[in-house]
């Protein structure tokens, strides 16, 4: 039988709020409580609470991502959202992937960083819902030959990265390979992702008005034995809103698919029960992010390089502080790259200046150094 | 199509942002339509202008003879003989439309439309309440911009920033308000690319006038000085605030880290910014903000007040309230310390300002034109 896997991105940074160099040595408060407060319950309302009953509903699996950061900002503003994620979980339909709590970029500079971030995820995760993920998914998709083994001497059995067009040029992404560690090889199908992702409600696509039957005709369509269907989560009600028609579109997905023989899974059924059509080896990092699919979206320009290499320096300060820091999205806001993805990027960017991204990290990052004496 | 611009300066002969704005605009316009470019006749008027000139003698509140005029000791009489010698000394024929430009030309086209049923269109380069930084403007004044508002069939407003005024303070009727950028000459500007290796210096450059907000500048000098001492301040330019403001410096202590050029010509001005950090402009009241387009050009990162109407338009400025110099000073320190940031928005910002072309903004008022 064919499958459609499911799985979705949930993450939302501490933000940092605009820090002024005037506040160095006397305020050591970094983050824009009031900021990730406001959009955490914003996003609940709109994405996580009414997606999340839908899956419940109508009975649809999925493997998500849950970053660490996400779910203490959840706990703390939004308690309900991880209720309806316990109730999910345990209803047996869904499953929680590992990744480093901080949704950081440890991995491709200090391999201890990564595993201390990893095992820190692996104990929210088991404390939260009780389960031990099996399935592993770094930040954005980031990976490598290299980072695979990590994971793999961490003791996942199986990993998912962007299906590259490098990649796809030799593997359609539509069956399960070996990593050269050995894990167990899902590749993101970027087109049939960004079909619903990025193109559902655009009125100048030729496919649009996109509904389930027709979607699900595609994938029945489809050579291989699977559909990796990856995306962030807020996709459902947030990037995509309500009245585009996208909650009544994910309901009638089950059945339109169903229907044709295609059936719904999440990473881990659909790793254990295809097997893997070869191996496949990637020796620069690739990622899902911006055009490029690499890691120019967070190390693309000079600042952002100033910024990471500062970060760190500033290891033996506070560490939880300084993990924060960590998540990837405070590099991010600070991408100048191509008009294209800028507008990607400004639409996430809470302080919609790259350059106001840097100057409040710098000076934080100042502060955390030589202000708390 | 005919076009009668009622102007006030040319190049050489003067040399403010009017003269140099008439002549890169009707310069490129004449190419494809007739233009009489109407200015007072002025000492000095160049011999070749790519349009049509009709020098227009006047006789009241100037200095010279009325062939040749040196100056205006009585600036609004001389204004009111101009627009009245404009008037008589017009010739409808074949025109199609007049374009004035700010109040100083204004009642010329109201006169001529009124006469001869001839369209006006009206170009808005500032407000008075820009002029007066937003301190005491002249009543007179404002109405005469009120009134040309009004009889205008098509008004153009260098920003939206104007645009807005102009409605809020003229009422005027906002569907026959278009705004046009100004545009930038590029090829004065191609250089050999920089290294942002680090001045230390902190520019500001332009007419040291209340509406530009010299003060707020040397107090955020000051401010990066205590913590910054090896910065150093450049002020390029002159004005009726000038002593106002050097004396400001020193009251802050900062007159030893301060530079007072002077004037600087246009070609010196090229190595000023070129030779600076950043650019800072904390105009209380700034129409557009030719510097700002002129200082990216040449890659020098700026930081803007949020009333400085070409902000509206860019994307890699730093924009801050005029008033708030902590926030300029935090700025300008980042700025100054870090290299990466300086590259990255000076190369960003050179391409950003590089938009702004002469042809563009005669594409967009030929558009004008034809909607009328």
């Amino acid at each position: 039988m064919k499958n459609l896997v499911f799985y979705f991105q949930v993450h939302q940074p501490r933000r940092i709020r605009p820090y002024r160099r005037s506040e160095i040595g006397v305020k050591h408060d970094y983050f824009w409580d009031e900021r990730n407060m406001e959009i955490m319950q914003r996003v609940a309302q709109k994405c996580y609470l009414p997606a999340t009953r839908i899956l419940l509903q109508e009975g649809i699996p999925a493997s998500f991502s849950l970053s660490g950061v996400f779910l203490e900002q959840a706990a703390e503003y939004a308690p309900e959202v991880i209720d309806i994620f316990r109730e999910y979980f345990r209803s047996g339909l869904g499953e929680i992937m590992s990744e480093t709590y901080y949704h950081s970029l440890a991995s491709i500079w200090n391999p201890r960083e990564f595993r201390e971030q990893v095992e820190e995820h692996r104990r929210l995760v088991q404390r939260l819902f009780g389960v031990n993920p099996v399935s592993f998914r770094n930040t954005e998709l980031i990976y490598s030959d290299g980072i695979s083994h990590e994971v793999r001497n961490m003791g996942f059995r199986n990993i998912v990265t962007e299906g590259t067009d490098e990649i796809i040029a030799a593997h359609t992404p539509n069956f399960a390979y070996r990593s050269v560690s050995g894990l167990k090889l899902l590749l993101r199908n970027y087109r049939m992702s960004d079909d619903i992702a990025f193109r559902f409600s655009n009125p100048n696509w030729n496919d649009f008005p996109l509904f389930a039957d027709k979607y699900a005709g595609w994938v029945a369509a489809s050579p291989g034995d699977v559909t990796n269907v990856f995306m962030d989560y807020e996709t459902f009600g947030e990037h995509q809103w309500k009245e585009t028609g996208i909650f009544q579109f994910l309901k009638s997905l089950p059945h339109e698919l169903s229907s044709r023989g295609v059936e719904i899974t999440t990473v881990e059924k659909a790793a254990s029960e295809n097997s893997d059509h070869g191996t496949v080896s990637v020796e620069n990092p690739i990622s899902w992010a911006d055009t490029d699919r690499n890691l120019n979206a967070w190390l693309g320009n000079a600042m952002q390089n100033d910024a990471f290499n500062a970060m760190k320096t500033v290891y033996d300060t506070d560490a939880k502080t300084w993990r924060l820091l960590q998540t990837s999205d405070h590099i991010y806001y600070m991408s100048v790259r191509n008009f294209a993805d800028q507008d990607v990027h400004s639409y996430f960017n809470p302080y919609l200046s790259p350059y106001l991204a840097f100057i409040y990290y710098m000076a934080i990052l100042d502060d955390l150094k030589n202000g708390r004496v | 199509m005919k076009i009668a611009v009622i102007g006030w300066e040319l190049p050489p002969a003067f040399s403010g942002g009017l003269g140099v704005h008439t002549i890169n605009l009707f310069g490129r316009l004449a190419a494809i339509m007739n233009i009489d470019v109407y200015v007072p006749a002025m000492k000095r008027l160049g011999r070749n202008y790519p349009f049509n000139v009709v020098p227009v003698r006047l006789q009241r509140g100037v200095i010279g003879n009325p062939y040749e005029i040196e100056g205006f000791p009585d600036f609004r009489e001389a204004v009111d003989d101009y627009n009245l010698r404009v008037f008589e000394r017009f010739d409808p024929h074949g025109v199609s439309l007049v374009h004035c430009h700010d109040w100083i030309t204004f009642r010329a086209g109201e006169m001529i439309r009124e006469k001869y049923g001839i369209p006006l269109v009206v170009t808005f380069h500032s407000t008075e309440r820009d002029r007066s930084g937003n301190f005491n403007p002249q009543a007179d004044i404002m109405s005469l911009e009120k009134e040309g508002a009004k009889a205008a069939d098509r008004i153009i407003a260098v920003s939206k920033f104007t645009r807005d005024e102009i409605i809020r303070d003229y009422g005027a009727d906002p569907d026959k308000i278009t705004v046009v950028h100004n545009g930038v000459d590029n090829e004065h500007y191609t250089m050999r690319p920089r290294t942002y290796e680090p001045t230390k210096r902190v520019l500001y450059l332009g007419r040291v006038t209340t509406q530009k907000g010299p003060r707020f500048f040397m107090e955020a000098a000051e401010l990066v000085s205590q913590r910054m001492p090896d910065a150093r301040f450049v002020v390029a330019g002159t004005g009726d605030q000038y002593n106002e403001v050097r004396r400001l410096a020193s009251e802050l202590g900062i007159s030893g880290k301060t530079d007072f050029t002077g004037f600087v010509s246009f070609r010196k001005s090229v190595d000023i910014y070129r030779s600076s950090d950043v650019f800072v402009l904390p105009a209380v009241s700034e129409p557009f903000g030719m510097t700002v387009i002129e200082s990216m050009i040449l890659g020098t990162p700026a930081i803007i007040s949020k009333t400085t109407g070409v902000g509206e338009a860019l994307r890699n400025v730093l924009r801050v309230d005029y008033w708030d110099t902590e926030l300029i000073a935090d700025y300008v320190e980042s700025m100054l310390m870090f290299r990466s940031m300086r590259r990255i928005m000076g190369t960003m910002g050179q391409q950003e300002a590089s938009r702004f072309t002469w042809e563009k903004a005669a594409l967009d008022t030929m558009g004008v034109y034809l909607s009328i």
